[in-house]
């Protein structure tokens, strides 16, 4: 008799260990299996990744060279001259406008950061990649309070520069950029801020509608690299080469 | 009786425990195959991946163009009958287009977007029939992320620091106002540009199909960009950044 009642225990005890087990199993598949791929993949990746970019680093820094280098000819050359300097100034103007200088001034910055977490509703989605839409307007009011030079995370902001959402991140001059976004603008540091900052303007909508984070510095030397593009024009041509 | 149901007791601990054992061994095996990489991160992985790559085909076309210059500019100064001023002038030439200084003209899309016409309030408020700043802002940018080249609004240059701003009842581009309509063109691609404009679900095309405002594109085999009008030539804030800094 009391075999058996042991022996009854025993067997329950055992389906209830399989049952556990089971759930076990499945939760862990549930919770890792669709977006696991195996280590030894990721890690491949990651090498490519890391490779890939050495490679760009390295790439930069001769670009770098042998731009400086090309700048010491002409600077050299044109001092002789008045009239050449007076190009070569015009040339470093029209760069500078283009953004194909690094320049530095006075300015603000500007750091955008997702509200914390536990505001963010489903999904782990960025609220300001969402609505990335608040970056043009807020480059838009920059513009307007005359801002010299732009940059988002480091992307020089030129005329030619995009912004397209790409699996959760900004692709700025073809560059993945994640939050926090920082705008760097050059130009009158209190006129800047404060146009942003009007009455239930774009930061205060910002800041309550989205429930962004955003942080506002005035800085008295700002860099702003240039940009890192090559830009060949395959369809616009000047009108008077047309024309001849 | 006793004596035997304690024995079979033991060996079932005894089998219990190895269970365990073996049991945990099977999960740290798992565990070490797998990690936690998610899609969504190997998504933006490979595409800053593929991104860098195209980087990299960029900077070499670049480093390519700028040695062969360096080579150029080295012979002119070697040779004393050189100028170097046909240098200096190409590279002026080069800019200015680039820039937007100069007149541009090629193949392209004109653009016309209007308020929605109705007399009685079409969308749900009066927010949704009128073009506003933003509007413009995010078509300039469709047509940036198709690649276009030079953009104007209503004779405006759109340069990187031009302002496309709100005004009251007017926009606001390079300090000067323009009232509705406004005309866009852009030189590129036209088809691509056209596309990017009025495919389903784009920006334009919510405002037309949706917004039911005036919203008007045609191709064009060659359109003009005017120049931008650079008034105020100096950069009052901004300075050069020095080598070495």
């Amino acid at each position: 008799m009391n075999d058996i009642k042991s022996k009854i225990a025993i067997v329950l005890v055992c389906i209830l260990l399989g049952l556990i087990l089971a759930v076990q199993f499945k939760t862990v598949e549930n919770n890792l299996g669709t977006g696991v791929i195996p280590t030894q993949r990721a890690q491949q990746l990651a090498i490519d990744y890391k490779r890939i970019q050495d490679e760009r680093d390295r790439l930069r820094n001769e670009l770098d060279n042998v731009e400086s280098k090309l700048k010491q000819y002409e600077k050299g050359e044109v001092e002789k001259d008045v009239y050449l300097e007076n190009l070569y100034k015009d040339i470093e103007k029209y760069r500078n406008l283009a953004g194909y200088e690094d320049v530095k001034g006075p300015g603000i910055t500007i750091e955008i950061n997702d509200p914390p977490v536990e505001i963010i509703f489903g999904g782990a989605s960025s609220a300001i990649v969402d609505n990335y839409e608040y970056i043009l307007q807020i480059i838009g009011v920059l513009n307007a309070t005359e801002a010299e030079a732009i940059s988002i995370n480091d992307q020089r902001y030129t005329s030619f520069t995009e912004i397209v959402i790409a699996a959760g991140h900004l692709e700025i001059n073809g560059v993945s950029c994640g939050p926090p976004f920082i705008i760097k603008a050059i130009g009158k540091a209190d006129d800047l801020e404060n146009s942003l900052r009007i009455k239930h303007g774009l930061i205060w909508r910002m800041e309550n509608m989205l429930n962004l984070d955003i942080h506002i510095k005035q800085e008295q030397s700002i860099i702003i690299p240039k940009y890192k593009k090559i830009k060949e024009f395959r369809y616009a041509k000047p009108v008077e080469e047309i024309t001849n | 009786m006793g004596e035997k149901n304690n024995n079979g007791m033991v060996w079932l601990i005894i089998l219990f425990v190895l269970l365990g054992v073996l049991i945990s061994f099977q999960m740290k095996l798992n565990i070490d195959d797998y990690d936690l990489v998610t899609l969504k991160n190997l998504q933006t992985m490979k595409n800053d991946s593929n991104n860098m790559r195209k980087e990299i085909e960029d900077l070499k076309g670049l480093i390519e163009n700028r040695k062969k210059e360096l080579a150029k500019l080295e012979s002119v100064i070697k040779d004393d009958e050189g100028d170097i001023s046909i240098h200096l002038m190409d590279e002026i030439k080069k800019l200015k287009l680039i820039a937007g200084l100069d007149d541009a003209q090629g193949p392209g899309i004109m653009l016309l977007i209007d308020d929605n016409q109705e007399e009685e309030i079409v969308g749900w408020g009066i927010e949704d029939d009128i073009v506003h700043d933003a509007d413009i802002q995010v078509i300039l940018n469709d047509l940036r992320k198709a690649g276009a080249e030079a953009i104007s609004i209503n004779g405006q240059r759109v340069m990187s620091k031009s302002e496309v701003k709100c005004g009251g009842s007017i926009i606001r581009v390079n300090g000067r106002s323009s009232a509705p309509p406004f005309v866009i063109k852009a030189i590129g691609d036209p088809k691509l540009l056209y596309a990017a404009i009025s495919a389903p679900n784009t920006y334009g095309w919510i405002m037309k199909e949706v917004r039911l405002l005036r919203f008007e594109a045609m191709t064009k085999d060659n359109i003009s960009v005017p120049k931008y009008y650079w008034a105020e030539q100096d950069f009052k804030y901004s300075k050069q950044k020095e080598e070495g800094e």
